[in-house]
């Protein structure tokens, strides 16, 4: 998974930028993070709770003696529902600091909500997030899985890959990377 | 003009009258009266979207009235703007919600899926079985209730309920009933199931002459009452189940679902209107507190018998917090929850963790005292008011939470605290009263059930805060709990060795500690006050043992693990957690001869001397398991299904008993429990509940015995003998007996090698050689 | 429920883990003795929870260091013991 970070653009203001990825990429992207914690804020959102402090520690000590400083600059929210996801994305102050989510769909895939619901509230989401992106550089990891309810996986991912600007799709560590159509 | 004291039974929507209430006269009579009850749900949102509500709903002004209002807003800390709907009849309540929030589904509602019962007792006090003054007019119509105890008092007084108690002579699921037991006014009926039209109508006889108004039944949720009314149907013999008329029984499905990393099953429900029905069988906690904690719990919770004995903790304590919320003109959240505040990634480190554990030195320890904060997560979240509104993301604050960069607003109590400080306060007094009250006190076996009742709302309390679903639920509250509970016990800690104790065993919210010269109660007394004094927080001492030994864990003995252990107090009563005696799934063969093994160490000042009486008992269970004494359902061993079946590689026994049930038509669901016995060869197990009676010599006497030797050797360890040594003792003694020969031969006796059986003085034995 | 990071045990593996292939290289008995510092630094394991740090190996040294260090004291009285006995 390593050798696709150099290959990762760092996401730019006015773009949305998708990973479709397995969970595996998880490491790749906390590599990432630690890049950018390295350079100012972040904001990461964790939908998935799947955010790993200990790899993102490690990624940071390569660099730099004073982590403590930089694990203070990545601010993070952790969403455990999809009204959560929401609510949290509503109160996010509109500045320049990046933003990243993690996971996105994990929480809307919650069987007790509505899948009607689960989709406006999706659509209210991303809305925020298209307005978040006009100010600050925005990705969004959408995580693939294996086994799941493949048809509500598939239109949950639609309004994702509708919205993004820059979609990277990862199959598996060793597959090289290649970029789907723009919708 | 009815005007009584008594209790309130039962109460629920009615289309025509609103609100209908069933009373328990104190003189005798059953009282039903209504009254219209309008309740009023709140809309909030943007501007536009109220005014289209506003709009729609004013069309139908008979129904539904209208009003701008503002309401308290827990999260946000101040009052919002809502739109207030009242609809007159409750009855329709919850349908006019369900097309509002359909037809307006971007707004935010509030105070919209409630029980009648929490409204009732937020708007009047009264809460179900509340014992209270009753004035109503000549047609039956509510003017006036007052109540006379309130939840918290400490010796209400008790209801004359008339309880009638169905049975069915065997369990459904293990084998056909063939008669119902019928227990009511101290006479008990026996009535034929195979004929249904007589037994129809003598219950019908019996319901109409004594008009209980509690029905408990085994298996009514599921088997019994569906079957009574299939019947009743069938036959057109009506039973009368209900007291109120026109009305059938309210259903609700069966669910499994998972909580707490459990799958957790739960029967449909079958609930009746002027009357109660608890199914023993499905009623979520009845082993632990009964009917009294029952009660309990639905004075507290606000929440019907019927509901209260069905519902886990967590909705119960959810039931308290609305209850509070409403009565505070709190608004209660209907589907929007409290998202996590950003926070610096530094802070999880130190934020995202639980309570302190030590690992404990396996082996025995003398003289031990064993003390325990009082409820201490209750505790902390009502000494420190903390509460989903009172968390401020200030690390520069007063009250700072230690280590989480929180500080905690102390102005006002929180709704959190306000909730459970009555409930924490009645458990501890009730404590008090159960520590002090000699055994022949009437009162003591209701003590124990309600403060039962009331613990594990408390227990549960604390993990509803962090839950993602909780209306009130906030997880910086979760963890500035969880961080108060380490330093609470961090302090009990340096307060005991500055006292020159040393720290055996840290468990979350207790400590084992040990002094050369302090081994009385009264000793200890400065060491309690000591910690009360440098946390804030109630702490008292369990007990101090003479002995107690430490366990590792079940996979590797060599591993400490903190729920592991076992011990004797002063006053001689045993303490035994985490091993066979104390689990569900172990076979009662096994528990209650490791049970009767601590029991005779614990009878004797010095465990050694109970040793040889302990391998006498030893050797006559294990030649009672031999010689097929020992009942076949003392080795069972129950077992849930952990995961669906096809999640599984390769079966465990439990699975395979499950198999066995499915080919003859019984499906269990994962989380129910599978009893099953251990057999040689293959599949090594055999459902219970088969048709077929099983072959009692096909049991896997050489696993049992294992497993028996096992257990044994975890008691017996400290003093010399583990399982090798037991099992040099007492397998290779018993051989050198003259076994009775067996009477026929073994089914598998043309097997060269047994499967199954590792243990080769057993396989030998088995195979008739020589040992 | 609300929680995100693995716990001290868990990472303790992790670190043994990590530090597989070194240990693949020693010799049997010097494999056996490397087991037995993790095996120490399991017995503070606690200490490490409630240390939170970002990079916690530091404090599974310590926990290593802390027995050896008792073993040291433990050994230095016994010989002290025995020398008292021969004088």
């Amino acid at each position: 998974m390593d050798r696709h970070i150099t290959t990762f653009p760092a996401p730019q203001t006015g773009k949305i930028s998708l990973v479709v990825a397995p969970r595996a990429v998880v490491g790749s992207l906390m590599t990432i993070l630690a890049t950018l914690a390295l350079r100012g804020q972040v904001t990461v959102i964790d939908s998935g709770n799947c955010f790993d402090a200990y790899t993102l520690a490690r990624a940071l000590r390569v660099h730099t003696h004073q982590i403590d400083a930089a694990l203070k600059r990545v601010l993070l929210s952790r969403a455990f529902t999809c009204y959560q996801v929401l609510a949290m994305l509503a109160e996010l102050p509109m500045d320049d600091t990046p933003v990243i989510v993690l996971d996105l769909l994990s929480t809307f895939l919650d069987e007790s909500v509505n899948l009607n619901k689960r989709l406006r509230l999706l659509d209210s989401s991303l809305n925020l997030l298209r307005r978040i992106s006009q100010d600050a550089p925005v990705a969004i990891w959408a995580r693939t899985r294996t086994s799941a309810v493949a048809s509500e996986d598939q239109r949950l991912l639609l309004p994702l890959l509708e919205i993004a600007n820059d979609i990277w799709e990862l199959q598996a560590p060793e597959t090289p990377i290649h970029q789907l159509p723009l919708f | 003009m009815p005007e009584f004291t008594g209790w309130l039974l039962d109460l629920f929507e009615d289309p025509r009258e609103g609100l209908v209430l069933y009373f328990i006269d104190e003189q005798g009579p059953r009282w039903r009266l209504w009254h219209s009850f309008p309740v009023t749900f709140y809309a909030l949102g943007e501007g536009a979207q109220l005014r289209a509500l506003w709009q729609n709903l004013g069309s139908r002004p008979h129904e539904i009235s209208l009003s701008r209002t503002q309401r308290m807003d827990v999260f946000k800390r101040r009052p919002v703007s809502a739109l207030g709907v009242t609809v007159k009849n409750p009855y329709e309540a919850r349908k006019i919600f369900q097309q509002t929030a359909n037809r307006f589904p971007n707004l935010e509602y509030a105070d919209a899926d409630l029980q009648i019962s929490l409204r009732f007792a937020s708007d009047t006090g009264a809460f179900p079985l509340a014992r209270c003054r009753v004035v109503a007019d000549e047609v039956h119509q509510l003017i006036e209730i007052k109540v006379l105890e309130d939840a918290w008092t400490l010796k209400p007084q008790p209801i004359p309920l008339r309880v009638m108690t169905l049975t069915p002579d065997v369990a459904p699921h293990h084998a056909v009933p063939r008669s119902l037991l019928v227990e009511v006014a101290g006479e008990t009926y026996r009535f034929d199931l195979a004929t249904p039209r007589p037994l129809l109508a003598n219950l019908r006889a019996l319901i109409q002459r004594h008009d209980p108004d509690l029905l408990l039944t085994d298996y009514g949720d599921t088997w019994l009452l569906p079957q009574l009314l299939h019947n009743s149907d069938k036959y057109h013999i009506p039973l009368g189940l209900n007291r109120e008329p026109g009305r059938g029984t309210r259903w609700q499905e069966e669910r499994t679902y998972f909580s707490y990393g459990q799958i957790v099953y739960r029967g449909q429900q079958i609930h009746l209107f002027g009357r109660c029905h608890i199914d023993r069988q499905n009623a979520v906690l009845w082993k632990d507190y009964a009917l009294e904690g029952t009660i309990e719990v639905s004075r507290v919770t606000a929440l019907p018998l019927q509901t209260a004995a069905r519902v886990s903790p967590g909705t119960g304590i959810s039931s308290i917090e609305m209850l509070t919320a409403l009565r505070e003109g709190i608004l209660v959240p209907w589907q929007k929850q409290q998202a996590e505040m950003l926070k610096p990634a530094a802070d999880l480190f130190s934020a995202d963790q639980g309570g302190l554990v030590y690992q404990p030195k396996i082996g025995v320890h003398k003289n031990v005292a064993e003390i325990d904060f009082v409820s201490l997560y209750p505790a902390i979240m009502v000494h420190f008011n903390i509460s989903p509104e009172t968390i401020l993301p200030d690390p520069a604050g007063d009250n700072l939470v230690p280590a989480l960069g929180l500080s905690i607003d102390a102005s006002h109590e929180g709704l959190i605290p306000k909730a459970l400080r009555p409930l924490l306060e009645k458990r501890i007094e009730i404590k008090k009263h159960l520590a002090s009250a000699p055994p022949w006190d009437p009162y003591r076996k209701s003590f124990k059930n309600r403060s039962s009742a009331l613990k594990w709302l408390l227990v549960t309390c604390f993990g509803y805060l962090g839950y993602k679903n909780a209306r009130f639920g906030r997880i910086e509250a979760h963890q500035a709990v969880t961080a108060y509970g380490r330093e609470a016990l961090l302090r009990a800690k340096e307060a005991a060795e500055d006292l020159g104790y040393e720290v055996i065993q840290l468990y979350v919210d207790g400590l084992w500690v040990q002094h050369p010269e302090k081994t009385q109660p009264e000793e200890i007394q400065p060491l309690l006050l000591e910690i009360q004094g440098r946390t804030g927080l109630p702490i008292s001492l369990d007990g101090i043992y003479r002995w107690v030994v430490f366990v590792g864990s079940r996979q590797n003995k060599q591993r400490p693990v903190a729920n592991r252990y076992f011990g004797v107090f002063q006053d001689g009563t045993l303490k035994v957690r985490g091993i066979d005696a104390r689990r569900h799934d172990s076979t009662p063969f096994v528990s209650e001869a490791q049970m009767h093994l601590l029991e005779l160490l614990a009878n004797v000042h010095n465990p050694e001397s109970a040793l040889p009486e302990a391998i006498a008992f030893l050797k006559s269970r294990l030649r009672a398991l031999r010689n097929g004494e020992v009942r076949l359902a003392d080795l069972l061993v129950r077992q849930r299904l952990g995961r669906k079946m096809e999640a599984y590689r390769t079966l465990p026994p439990a699975a395979r008993a499950v198999q066995q049930l499915n080919t003859v038509g019984k499906t269990l669901r994962p989380g129910q429990r599978v009893p099953f016995l251990y057999t040689l060869g293959k599949p090594g197990v055999l459902a219970w509940d088969l048709p077929q009676k099983p072959d009692p010599r096909t049991v896997d006497v050489a696993r049992y015995q294992r497993l028996l030797l096992r257990a044994a050797g975890i008691v017996l360890e400290s003093w010399g003998l583990d399982e090798e040594k037991l099992t040099k003792k007492v397998i290779t003694e018993l051989s050198q007996l003259q076994l009775p020969p067996p009477s026929q031969q073994h089914p598998l006796e043309h097997r060269r090698d047994i499967p199954g059986v590792i243990n080769p003085a057993v396989q030998r034995a088995l195979k008739g050689q020589p040992q | 429920m609300g929680r995100t990071l693995p716990s001290a045990t868990q990472l303790m593996h992790q670190e043994e883990a990590a530090l597989a292939r070194f240990r693949r290289a020693l010799r049997r008995g010097d494999q056996l003795v490397f087991d037995d510092l993790f095996t120490a630094a399991q017995k503070h394991i606690s200490a490490t929870a409630y240390a939170a740090h970002a990079l916690p190996f530091e404090t599974f040294l310590m926990a290593m260091l802390l027995e050896e260090h008792k073993e040291v004291m433990r050994l230095r009285e016994i010989v002290a013991t025995l020398e008292s006995m021969h004088a």
